[in-house]
C-alpha cells in the first residue's frame, strides 16, 4: 500500500470548480458536496455537479484532481441524475451559514466555511470533512473568492486567525423532523453536557431550532435542562409537545421545579399534564402546587432522604442507596419520629465517619434549624445567611417534615429579584 | 364606566411594545427636519403623502414582525442563511455607514435643541453620548423598553404644538385626502421633498431593529396578533405625529413666507414669535427627546444587527472581552457621531449626511426585496406567507420605494 497522502481544501474554494472529462471537455461545475451521516459521518458520499442536463451526482472515487486545479472524471464515471429521495446532507445547502452546536466548546456558532481533506489512497481519491471554520479566516475566504486569484487568496486568508471546530464536535440542527430521522441527526452528544450548558445553548437558538433539539432529548436530559432554562423559555419549549410527553419529562424533574413550572402554565394545560403523570409523582407535585410561590413551601422540594431516628448508621446508608431522587443534591439525612415529626439532621460527612452499628440519633446536630411551610422566602434566605446552611427542612404546624429548601433554590430567587 | 375605560386603556398599553417603539424612533431628528421643512416650504400641499406612507410603513413593519414571530430569527440572520455571507457583509457595511450618518443627525438634533435653551453643544453632546453609552452598559431589555415607551409618549408634544399653531383645519384635511393640482408638480424641489418624506419614514435599520426586538421579546405565532396590533398602532401614531409637525410648520413658517429651513431646531426658533412660547418649548423638547431616543437605539441596533448577521458574539451580558466587535462597534458609533458633530465643520458634516442618505437609497431597496423574497418562502413561513393581495400591496410599496430611492440618488448626486 502506498503511503497515505493528503491535501486540504476549503468548500468555498472547491465550489464552482470545473469538471471535465478525459478529453478535457467541460461537463459541469461543482455545486455542492454530499456528506454521509450516521456511522460513516464525515465521509463525502458524492459530489453534486451542475451540468447542462441538470444536477448530477458523482462518486468521489470517480474523479481525479488535475494540476490545473480542475476535476477530471474517470473513464467509467457514472453521472447519476437526482431522484430527490437520496437523503443527502449537503454542505453548501445545509451547513454553510447555518447555526450549529459546538459540542466541545458548548456554544452555538455560525458556519463560515467547511474544510475538507483529500486522501489519495491506492490511486483512488477520497474526500472527508475535517472541520468547520467559524472565525475570520473562513469569512475572508468567502468574501474575497473570485476577487483575488485562488493561490494568493489562500495565503492571504492564512494571515487571519482560524477558529475551527473539528467535524466530530459539530452538532447539526435540522428543523424538519422527517429529514432529521432520515439523516440520523440524533443529538446524542448533547446528553453528556452539563444541563446548565445545554440550557444556555437552548436559550441561544431560534425557536424552531430550539424545539427541534428539545424534542430529540431523552426525558431525563430534557428534564434537567428544563430546570435550568429561563421560565419564559420553559413555557415556549413545552408548547410544541403533547401533554403525555411533557408528563414524562415533568416526572423526571425535581418536584419543586416541576411545581414551579406547572404553576407558570395555564390551568387546563397543567391539569392535562398532571392527568398523564404517575399517581405518586403527581401527588407530590399537586401538594406543592397548593403553596404560594414566595413561601418556604413554594421554594422547597419534596425529594429528600428521611429515616426514623431509632435506626442505625448502616440502615441510614442503605436508605441513601435506595434513594430515588437526585443523589448529588443530598447533603444531609433527616431523622423523624412518630408521624414524620422532625427530630434531627445528620450531615453526610458525619455519617461516613461513624461506625455502622452506631445509633444515628447520636450523630444529629444538637439544634435543628427548620422553618414553617408558610414562612416568606425572605425569612428563608435570612436563616440560610445567619446559620450558614446548605439546606433547610420545612415543617408544617405539627412540626412534621414536609420538604427541604436547598441553597441553590435560595440563590435562584435572590438573583431573580435583582 | 370610568373603571371600564381604565381597563381599556391598560389593555391598550399592554399591547404596546417593539412595534410602537420602532415606529416612533422613525420620527427622529432627521424625520422632524424633513417634515418641518416640507411644511415650511410647501405648506399643506405635501400632506397627501401621509396616508400612503402610513400604509407603506404598516405593510413593511408588519412583514418584519411576522417574520420575527414565525421564524424566531432576526432579519440579518435570515438574510445570512438564505443569501450567504457576501451579500450579508455588503448589507452590513452599508448599514453601518448609513446608520453612522443617522447617528450624526441625531447628535445634530441634540445640539440644536439644547442650543435653543442656551446650552452649549460642547456640554449637551458629550453628556448625551455618555448617558446613552451608560444606558447600554447598565440597562437590561425590560427596563430599557419601559424607558423607551415613556419616551414615545413625549411625541404627543408635537400634536399639541400643531394645535397651538392654529392651523386651518379645513384646508389641512382637504390637503390630506386630495392631490394638489397645477404647476407644483413641475417643481424639482417638491418632488425631492416627496422622496425625502418617504425615505425618512421607511428606513432600512428599522426593519432589522423591529424583527430582532420581536424575537427578543419571545413573540410566537400564537401571541402574534397582539404584536400586529402593536405595529398597526405604532404606524398610525407615528404618522399622526408627522402630520401635526407638517401642519404646525405650514401654519406658521409657510404662512409667513419663511421657506426652507437648515436644521430641525430652526423650525422651533422660527415658531417662537409666530405661535408663542409654548409651541416653541414643546417643539424644542420634542426634538431633544426624539434625537436622544433615536441616538440610543440606532448604535445599539446596528451593533446587534451586524454581529448577528456575521455570526459574531453579541449581547450585553458578556462585556468587551466576550463580544469585542459588538462593544467596539457600538462605542465607535456613539463616540464617532458625537465627535463628528463637535469638531467637523458644518459643510463637511452636511455632505457626510447626504452621502449616507444616498447609500440609504441603495440599501433600502435591497432590504425590502430580500424581505419579500424571504416572507414568501413556504419552507420558512409555512402558512404565514404573504396572501396574494398583501403581496400586491407589498410589491407595489417596494416598487415605489425603489423608484423613489433611485430618484433620490440621482437628484442627490446632481445636487
Amino acid at each position: 500500500m502506498r503511503e497515505k497522502h493528503s491535501t486540504h481544501a476549503s468548500l468555498t474554494l472547491l465550489l464552482g470548480t470545473l469538471i471535465t472529462n478525459q478529453q478535457g471537455r467541460v461537463q459541469g461545475r461543482l455545486k455542492d458536496v454530499a456528506v454521509a451521516t450516521g456511522p460513516a459521518a464525515g465521509k463525502v458520499a458524492g459530489l453534486l455537479l451542475k451540468t447542462q442536463d441538470g444536477p448530477r451526482l458523482v462518486a468521489v472515487k470517480d474523479v481525479l484532481q488535475t494540476p490545473a486545479g480542475t476535476l477530471e472524471l474517470r473513464e467509467d464515471a457514472v453521472l447519476q441524475p437526482l431522484r430527490g429521495d437520496e437523503n443527502l446532507l449537503l454542505l453548501q445547502q445545509d451547513v454553510m451559514d447555518r447555526q450549529i452546536i459546538d459540542v466541545h466548546g458548548r456554544k452555538v456558532v455560525r458556519v463560515n466555511d467547511v474544510d475538507l481533506q483529500w486522501f489519495a489512497q491506492n490511486g483512488h481519491e477520497e474526500l472527508r470533512v475535517s472541520e468547520v471554520a467559524v472565525g475570520l479566516r473562513g469569512a475572508v475566504r468567502r468574501l474575497l473568492k473570485g476577487v483575488m486569484p485562488r493561490h494568493s487568496l489562500e495565503s492571504f486568508a492564512m494571515r487571519f486567525r482560524a477558529s475551527i471546530i473539528p467535524w466530530e464536535f459539530v452538532d447539526l440542527i435540522e428543523v424538519d423532523p422527517a429529514r432529521r430521522v432520515k439523516l440520523k441527526i440524533e443529538h446524542a452528544r448533547l446528553a453528556h453536557m452539563h444541563p446548565s450548558d445545554l440550557a444556555d445553548i437552548l436559550e441561544d437558538l431560534p425557536q424552531q431550532e430550539r424545539d427541534a433539539i428539545f424534542v430529540s432529548l431523552d426525558e431525563g436530559v430534557a428534564a434537567e435542562a428544563l430546570e435550568e432554562v429561563d421560565p419564559r423559555l420553559q413555557k415556549s419549549l413545552l408548547e410544541s409537545l403533547d401533554s403525555g410527553r411533557v408528563a414524562d419529562i415533568v416526572e423526571e424533574m425535581d418536584p419543586g421545579a416541576a411545581a414551579d413550572l406547572l404553576a407558570e402554565l395555564s390551568d387546563e394545560r397543567s391539569e392535562a399534564i398532571l392527568g398523564e403523570m404517575n399517581p405518586e409523582e403527581r401527588h407530590e407535585v399537586e401538594e406543592l402546587l397548593e403553596f404560594r410561590e414566595d413561601s418556604a413551601a413554594g421554594r422547597m422540594t419534596t425529594d429528600f432522604v428521611q429515616v426514623a431516628s431509632t435506626v442505625s448508621v448502616a440502615d441510614a446508608v442503605r436508605a441513601l442507596r435506595e434513594f430515588d431522587g437526585d443523589a448529588e443534591a443530598v447533603t444531609v439525612i433527616f431523622l423523624t419520629g412518630h408521624d414524620d415529626v422532625l427530630e434531627g439532621v445528620v450531615p453526610l460527612s458525619r455519617l461516613i465517619l461513624a461506625l455502622g452499628e452506631t445509633r444515628i440519633a447520636v450523630l444529629s446536630e444538637p439544634r435543628v434549624i427548620s422553618c414553617h411551610a408558610e414562612a416568606h422566602q425572605d425569612e428563608v434566605a435570612e436563616l440560610f445567611d445567619k446559620y450558614n446552611l446548605h439546606s433547610l427542612p420545612v415543617v408544617d404546624s405539627a412540626n412534621r417534615l414536609v420538604g427541604v429548601v436547598q441553597a441553590d433554590d435560595v440563590i435562584a430567587f435572590l438573583r431573580a429579584r435583582q | 364606566m370610568l373603571k371600564r375605560w381604565r381597563i381599556r386603556i391598560l389593555l391598550f398599553l399592554a399591547v404596546l411594545g417593539p412595534g410602537f417603539i420602532t415606529a416612533n424612533i422613525d420620527n427622529d431628528s432627521g424625520g422632524i427636519f424633513t417634515y418641518s421643512n416640507a411644511g415650511a416650504q410647501f405648506g399643506y400641499t405635501l400632506l397627501w403623502t401621509m396616508i400612503p406612507i402610513t400604509v407603506a410603513l404598516l405593510v413593511v413593519q408588519e412583514m418584519c414582525a411576522r417574520m420575527g414571530a414565525i421564524t424566531g430569527k432576526g432579519l440579518s440572520d435570515l438574510i445570512r442563511e438564505e443569501f450567504g455571507l457576501r451579500m450579508t457583509f455588503l448589507l452590513m457595511l452599508l448599514l453601518v455607514i448609513v446608520n453612522f450618518g443617522n447617528v450624526m443627525t441625531e447628535f445634530i438634533g441634540i445640539a440644536g435643541s439644547m442650543q435653543l435653551f442656551h446650552v452649549s453643544k460642547y456640554v449637551s453632546v458629550p453628556a448625551s453620548a455618555l448617558l446613552i453609552w451608560l444606558l447600554v452598559v447598565k440597562g437590561d431589555y425590560k427596563g430599557v423598553e419601559k424607558v423607551f415607551l415613556a419616551a414615545s409618549v413625549f411625541y404627543i408634544a408635537y400634536i399639541i404644538t400643531g394645535v397651538l399653531s392654529q392651523p386651518s383645519w379645513h384646508q389641512a384635511t382637504v390637503a390630506t385626502i386630495t392631490l394638489p393640482r397645477g404647476s407644483i408638480w413641475h417643481s424639482k424641489s417638491y418632488i425631492y421633498n416627496i422622496v425625502a418624506v418617504i425615505g425618512t419614514t421607511i428606513s432600512p435599520w428599522m426593519q432589522f431593529y423591529l424583527q430582532s426586538s420581536i424575537v427578543e421579546k419571545g413573540v410566537t405565532a400564537k401571541s402574534y396578533p397582539a404584536s400586529r396590533l402593536d405595529v398597526v398602532i405604532g404606524s398610525f401614531f407615528t404618522n399622526i405625529v408627522a402630520w401635526f409637525i407638517v401642519v404646525a410648520c405650514a401654519a406658521t413658517l409657510f404662512a409667513h413666507g419663511m421657506g426652507a429651513i437648515q436644521e430641525a431646531a430652526d423650525a422651533a426658533e422660527a415658531m417662537k414669535p409666530l405661535a408663542g412660547r409654548y409651541a416653541f418649548l414643546l417643539f424644542a423638547v420634542g426634538l431633544f427627546n426624539a434625537s436622544l431616543f433615536a441616538a440610543s437605539i440606532l448604535p445599539l441596533s446596528t451593533a446587534y444587527t451586524v454581529c448577528e448577521g456575521l455570526g459574531l458574539q453579541s449581547g450585553l451580558d458578556g462585556g468587551f472581552k466576550d463580544a469585542p466587535v459588538f462593544y467596539w462597534l457600538y462605542t465607535l458609533l456613539v463616540a464617532g457621531g458625537a465627535i463628528a458633530v463637535l469638531f467637523v465643520p458644518n459643510t463637511r458634516l452636511i455632505s457626510m449626511v447626504i452621502l449616507s442618505q444616498v447609500l440609504n437609497g441603495v440599501l433600502l431597496p435591497l432590504v425590502i426585496v430580500f424581505m419579500l423574497l424571504l416572507i414568501n418562502r413556504k419552507d420558512l413561513m409555512g402558512e404565514y406567507v404573504n396572501s396574494r393581495w398583501f403581496n400586491a400591496v407589498a410589491w407595489l410599496t417596494a416598487a415605489v420605494v425603489i423608484v423613489l430611492s433611485l430618484v433620490m440618488m440621482f437628484t442627490g448626486g446632481a445636487g
